[in-house]
C-alpha cells in the first residue's frame, strides 16, 4: 500500500523534475516569447518573468517597418518551400520506386551516390552552382533556387526515407496491377503513394522545415536583388544595431512563430517519421 | 504499344508543361515598363537609418524623372565584403555607398566621375582618387580615431588634457585611481576594436612616414618592422594595464555610445562620425583630443569619404550618374550627414554655415583640424585612395588589435598581417 | 519484358530526370570545384591560369586554416559528444507516458524548429556584455561583475559549443525517446527481479538497446557541425580575431571577401574529404558495434 504511493509519489517528482529541466532546455526560446509582449524596461528589469503588462508595440513596430522585412521574407520563403516541396514529393517517390525494383547492385550504388548529397557541406557546392546557374541563365532567380533546392542534399533524403517504406510496398499488388496494363506513373500515383503516406509525411515536414530553415543557398544563389527569405531578411536586415531587446525579441518572434506553429499542429508526424526512420 | 508509349510520353510533358507555367507565374515578378530601376548598395549605423537613406533617396530621385531607386542594404558596417559577395554571385550593385574603390578599380568595376563636374564641385578633388582617377566624389572626410573625452569625469580626477603619449598614459592611470574607467572600446565590433591601433599607427608610423602604406605595395617595409611593433606594443600596453572597459571585446558598437554617452567611461576613442551620436544634453560636457603622440606633435589621420561609386557596367549610365551627382552635391542630405554622422563637409565654396546646421562645441573643434593648416595623414585602413589596403587587409587589421587584447606577442599580430598582405596580393 | 519497359517509361524518365539533376547539382560541382582548386581563379581578376598543386601547398602552411580546421574539428567532436550525453539524459528523463510527457517531449525539439539565424541571433541577444545573461547572473549576485562570454577567444569558442550543442540536443533526445519506447519492458522487469540497480540496468540493457539510435545520432550530429555556418556568422561572425572561424566559414570568406575562387576550391575539396573521412569511418564503427552487441 505505502509502496504504492512511494510509486506514486517519485512519479510525480520525476514528472516535476522533467518539466523543470525542460523549461531551462527551452529558456531561451520561452525568453523570445516572452519578451516579445515586454516593454523594454519590464525586459530589463526581470527578463525571465512573463509580461505582466502585456504590449504588441514590439509587434507593430516589426510589421510596420519600411523594408517590410517580415512580409517579404515570410512570403518568399513560403513560396520557396512549397514550389520546392510540390516538386521534390513525386521526384524523389518515383525514384525510390524505381530503384527498389532494380537489381540490388544497381539500387547499392545509387543509394550510395546520393548518400553524398547528405554529407557534402554546401558551402563545397555553392561557387559551382551558382555557375551553372547562370550558365542556365536562372541565377538569381526563384526557379534557380527551387531547382538548386530540388536537386541537392534534400532530394538524396527524400529517397532515402522512400527507400526505407517502398520494401512495405508487397510486389504482389504491383505485378497485378502491371499484368491489368497500368502504366508505372499510374502505378505510383494510385498504388504505391497512399501506402506510403507516412514517408510522404515524413519527407514533406522534414524537408519543408530545412528548406525554411536554410540560410546559405538562399544568401547567394537567390540574392537580395530578387527577394529575401526570411532566414536572409533576418540577417541583412536586423543586422547590428539593435539595442532594444524588445524589438529584437518581437522580429525573433514573428520570424520563428509559423515554423513553431505548424511544428506544433504537426508535432505528432514529426515524431512518428523520426521514430520510423531511426528503426530503419 | 506506340499509342501507348505516346500517350505516357504526352502526360509527362504535359504535366511538366503545366508546372513549369504554374513556377513562372507564381514565382516571378512582371518587370515595369518605361521606368529605369537601379540598385543602390548602403548600409545604417545608429545614425545612418532607414529613414535617412529613403529621404535622401527620395530627395535625388526627384531630379532624374522615371527614375527608381532600389536600396541593397548591407548586413554590417562590412560594405566591401557585401559588395565582393554580390559581385561574386554576379549582381553586383549599380551604385555602391562608401566602399574602398581600390578593390574594383583592377578588374574594371567603377566608372571614374567626369573629373571637371569633380574639380569643380570639391575642395579636394584628389582626395579619394585611384591612380588620380576620381570614383567616389569627395563630399566629406573624417577623422579616424579622435580621443572624445568626457570633460566632468576629467575634472573630477584632475586630469588635465594630455598631449603626449606618457601624458596619456598618466591620464589613464589617474582615473583607473580614482575608480573611473578610462577607456571605452565597443571591441566585440572589430571596426570599433580597432580604433587604438588605427590611431597609433597612423601618429607614429604614418606621422614619421606618410607613405608607408605605397613602401609597403613595394615590399620595402613590413608590418614586423621596430616602429610598427612599438605602435602595436602601446596598444598592448593599454590592455594589460586594464584601461579599458571590463570585458571590453564582449561590449557592442552600439552599446559602447550609449556608455560613454551616459559617462562610463572617459575616453572613446572613435571616427569622427560619432558627433553625431553626442546627446544635445552632453553638448558642453564632450570635448575632443587627437590620439597623442611621442613629442607631443599633431599628426591627424584623416579620411576622404564621399558618396556614392557608380557600377561601370551598369545599364543606365547616365541615370545613374545624374543620381550619382545630384545625391552628393545636395544640401538636405550633407546637412543630414554633417548633423547625424558627424561629417566634415568638402564641398567648395561653402562653409559650415552655408548648411544650417546646428552642431555642437566639439564638432567645432574637431572640424577645425581639418580646415587648419597641419600634418595630415591618411588613417590605415580606413583611407579609400591609393592608400587603401588591399583585399581583407582592413579586417585582418581590425582582427590583429583584437588579438592584441588576448595575446602578449605583438609581433607575432604583426607578422599575421604580412602574411595576410603576400595572400591578398597573390 | 518490353511491355514492362513500355509501361514504366513514365517512370524512368522522371527517375532519369531526377537523377540527371542530382548529378548536375551535386556530383558536377564538386568535379568543377577539384579542376577550380587547381588555377588562381578570381572574379575581380580578368584571366585565371592553371597553378598546379600551388594552393594544396599553401594550404599546408595556413595557419589561419590550421586554426579553423582544429576549431572545426573540437567543435565536432565535443559537440557531438555533449548533444548525445544530454540527449540520452533527457530521452531518459522524458521517457513516461501520458499527456504532461507527450507535451515535454513536443516542447524538446523547439530548438530544431528555429531557424539558425534566430538562434544565433537569441543567444547573442542572451550572451552579450549587457545581454540578459549578465543582467540576471549580476542582479541575483551570482557574479559582481558581467562574465566575457563572446569576448575572449577561449569563452567565445565555448559559447558557440554550448550553443551548437544546444540546438542538437532537440535532435538527438528525439532519436534516443524513439529507440528507448522500442525497448521492451519486460527487459527492464526481468532485470530488476534479477537484482540489477538502475546504473546496471542502464549500462546493460539501455546502452547496448540504443545502438542503432546512436549510430544515427552520432552520424548525423557530426555532419551538422562540419557543415554549420549561420549559427556561427551570427552568434561571433568568426571572431573574436577568427577564433571561432569554422573551416565552412573559412572557404566562404575565401571566396566572397577574398576573391580567391581557386584557393577556396581547395580549402573545400579538403573540407569534403575530411568529412567523408570521418562520417564514414565513425558510422561503419558504430555499425560494427550494433552488430556485436
Amino acid at each position: 500500500m505505502s509502496n504504492e504511493r512511494a510509486t506514486r509519489y517519485t512519479n510525480r517528482l520525476r514528472l516535476l523534475a522533467a518539466a523543470v529541466v525542460i523549461l531551462v532546455f527551452v529558456s531561451p526560446i520561452y525568453v523570445t516569447i516572452v519578451n516579445a509582449f515586454k516593454s523594454e524596461d519590464d525586459i530589463r528589469a526581470n527578463p525571465a518573468a512573463p509580461p505582466l503588462h502585456p504590449t504588441l508595440a514590439n509587434l507593430t513596430t516589426a510589421i510596420n517597418r519600411p523594408d517590410e522585412l517580415l512580409q517579404a521574407g515570410l512570403r518568399n520563403s513560403l513560396i520557396v518551400v512549397a514550389c520546392s516541396i510540390v516538386l521534390l514529393i513525386p521526384l524523389t517517390s518515383i525514384f525510390s520506386l524505381y530503384v527498389s525494383r532494380r537489381r540490388t547492385r544497381a539500387r547499392a550504388a545509387l543509394l550510395a551516390l546520393l548518400a553524398a548529397g547528405l554529407m557534402i557541406p554546401p558551402q563545397v557546392v555553392l561557387l559551382p552552382t551558382i555557375q551553372i546557374l547562370t550558365a542556365a541563365g536562372l541565377d538569381h532567380s526563384y526557379p534557380g533556387l527551387i531547382l538548386s533546392n530540388v536537386a541537392g542534399g534534400y532530394f538524396s533524403f527524400g529517397v532515402f526515407v522512400y527507400t526505407g517504406f517502398m520494401r512495405s510496398v508487397p510486389d504482389e499488388i504491383i505485378e497485378a496491377a502491371r499484368l491489368d496494363g497500368a502504366s508505372g506513373l499510374r502505378i505510383w500515383w494510385s498504388i504505391v503513394m497512399p501506402l506510403v503516406r507516412p514517408a510522404t509525411a515524413t519527407v514533406a515536414i522534414f524537408l519543408s522545415l530545412w528548406i525554411w530553415n536554410d540560410f546559405l543557398n538562399p544568401l547567394f544563389i537567390l540574392g537580395p536583388l530578387t527577394g529575401q527569405t526570411i532566414t536572409t531578411g533576418l540577417y541583412l536586415s536586423v543586422g547590428q544595431y539593435q539595442t532594444s531587446f524588445g524589438q529584437l525579441f518581437g522580429i525573433m518572434f514573428l520570424a520563428g512563430v509559423i515554423p513553431v506553429a505548424g511544428y506544433l499542429f504537426m508535432q505528432k508526424h514529426f515524431v512518428a517519421g523520426l521514430t520510423q526512420g531511426s528503426s530503419k | 504499344m506506340l499509342r501507348k508509349r505516346h500517350a505516357a510520353l504526352r502526360k509527362c510533358l504535359a504535366a511538366i508543361a503545366a508546372a513549369s507555367v504554374l513556377l513562372t507565374a507564381a514565382c516571378t515578378e512582371k518587370a515595369k515598363d518605361g521606368q529605369v530601376t537601379l540598385t543602390y548598395m548602403t548600409f545604417n549605423t545608429p545614425s545612418l537609418t532607414a529613414e535617412f537613406w529613403a529621404k535622401s533617396i527620395a530627395n535625388a530621385q526627384q531630379k532624374v524623372p522615371g527614375l527608381t531607386v532600389k536600396q541593397l542594404v548591407a548586413p554590417n558596417t562590412d560594405r566591401d565584403a557585401y559588395a565582393k559577395q554580390l559581385q561574386a554571385s554576379g549582381q553586383f550593385p549599380d551604385l555602391l555607398q562608401s566602399i574602398t574603390p581600390a578593390q574594383y578599380t583592377g578588374a574594371g568595376l567603377l566608372q571614374p566621375y567626369d573629373q571637371a563636374w569633380v574639380d569643380a564641385n570639391f575642395l579636394l578633388p584628389q582626395g579619394n582618387a585611384i591612380k588620380s582617377k576620381v570614383y567616389i566624389p569627395p563630399t566629406n572626410s573624417q577623422i579616424i580615431p579622435l580621443v572624445f573625452y568626457n570633460k566632468k569625469l576629467f575634472a573630477q580626477a584632475g586630469v588635465a588634457v594630455p598631449k603626449t603619449w606618457s601624458d596619456f598614459l598618466q591620464a589613464c592611470a589617474t582615473l583607473k585611481g580614482k575608480g573611473i574607467t578610462p577607456i571605452e572600446l565597443g571591441g566585440n565590433d572589430p571596426f570599433a576594436a580597432g580604433m587604438p591601433l588605427v590611431g597609433a599607427f597612423s601618429a607614429d608610423v604614418l606621422g614619421k612616414n606618410p607613405d608607408w602604406i605605397q613602401k609597403r605595395y613595394a615590399g620595402a617595409v613590413k608590418f614586423t618592422d621596430a616602429d610598427v611593433v612599438a605602435a602595436a606594443t602601446k596598444v598592448r600596453t593599454l590592455v594589460t594595464n586594464g584601461y579599458f572597459e571590463d570585458g571590453a571585446l564582449n561590449v557592442s558598437y552600439a552599446d559602447s555610445i550609449t556608455n560613454f554617452n551616459a559617462g562610463k567611461a572617459a575616453m572613446y576613442p572613435m571616427g569622427s562620425w560619432y558627433l553625431g551620436s553626442v546627446p544635445k544634453d552632453k553638448w558642453e560636457d564632450i570635448g575632443v583630443f587627437p590620439w597623442p603622440t611621442d613629442d607631443g606633435s599633431l599628426v591627424v589621420p584623416f579620411s576622404v569619404g564621399g558618396s556614392m561609386a557608380i557600377n561601370a557596367h551598369t545599364k543606365h549610365m547616365a541615370e545613374a550618374t545624374a543620381f550619382a551627382q545630384a545625391w552628393s552635391l545636395d544640401p538636405g542630405n550633407l546637412k543630414a550627414l554633417i548633423e547625424g554622422d558627424g561629417a566634415f563637409p568638402m564641398l567648395k565654396g561653402k562653409t559650415l554655415a552655408d548648411y544650417s546646421v546646428s552642431v555642437s562645441p566639439v564638432f567645432k573643434d574637431s572640424y577645425a583640424f581639418v580646415t587648419e593648416q597641419n600634418k595630415k595623414v591618411y588613417a590605415i585602413a580606413w583611407a579609400t585612395n591609393d592608400d587603401s589596403l588591399p583585399g581583407s587587409l582592413n579586417n585582418d587589421f581590425f582582427a590583429a588589435a583584437q588579438g592584441l587584447f588576448n595575446s602578449g606577442d605583438v609581433a607575432a599580430q604583426m607578422a599575421k598581417l604580412d602574411t595576410s598582405w603576400a595572400s591578398a596580393t597573390k | 519484358m518490353s511491355q514492362r519497359k513500355t509501361q514504366d517509361f513514365g517512370l524512368r524518365t522522371i527517375a532519369g530526370l531526377g537523377l540527371v539533376l542530382y548529378v548536375t547539382f551535386i556530383v558536377v560541382p564538386v568535379f568543377m570545384s577539384l579542376r577550380s582548386s587547381f588555377t588562381d581563379q578570381n572574379p575581380l581578376k580578368s584571366a585565371s591560369s592553371f597553378v598546379g598543386l600551388a594552393n594544396y601547398r599553401e594550404m599546408w602552411q595556413d595557419e589561419e586554416l590550421r586554426a579553423s580546421v582544429l576549431y572545426t574539428l573540437a567543435l565536432a567532436f565535443g559537440v557531438t559528444l555533449a548533444a548525445n550525453a544530454l540527449g540520452l539524459a533527457l530521452a531518459l528523463l522524458l521517457n513516461g507516458t501520458g499527456r504532461s510527457y507527450r507535451a515535454l517531449r513536443t516542447i524538446a525539439f523547439l530548438p530544431q524548429v528555429v531557424s539558425g539565424i534566430i538562434v544565433g541571433f537569441v543567444w547573442k541577444t542572451i550572451l552579450t556584455h549587457d545581454g540578459l545573461l549578465n543582467d540576471v547572473l549580476v542582479s541575483t549576485g551570482v557574479v559582481s561583475a558581467p562574465v566575457d562570454w563572446l569576448g575572449t577567444p577561449g569563452m567565445a569558442r565555448l559559447s558557440v559549443g554550448v550553443v551548437v550543442a544546444w540546438v542538437l540536443s532537440g535532435f538527438t533526445t528525439v532519436v534516443y525517446l524513439a529507440a528507448l519506447q522500442h525497448i521492451p519492458r519486460e527487459l527492464y522487469d526481468s532485470g530488476a527481479i534479477d537484482g540489477a540497480g538502475p546504473v546496471q540496468r542502464f549500462r546493460l540493457i539501455t546502452w547496448p538497446m540504443v545502438a542503432p539510435a546512436t549510430t544515427i545520432s552520432v552520424t548525423i550530429s557530426l555532419i551538422t557541425v562540419l557543415k554549420l555556418y549561420d549559427i556561427i556568422a551570427v552568434l561571433t561572425a568568426g571572431g573574436p580575431s577568427y577564433a571561432t572561424q569554422s573551416t565552412a566559414q573559412y572557404i566562404v570568406k575565401m571566396a566572397f571577401t577574398s576573391d580567391r575562387f581557386g584557393y577556396a576550391s581547395a580549402v573545400a575539396m579538403f573540407l569534403l574529404l575530411a568529412s567523408a573521412v570521418i562520417a564514414l569511418s565513425v558510422t561503419s564503427a558504430l555499425r560494427r558495434r550494433e552488430i556485436d552487441l
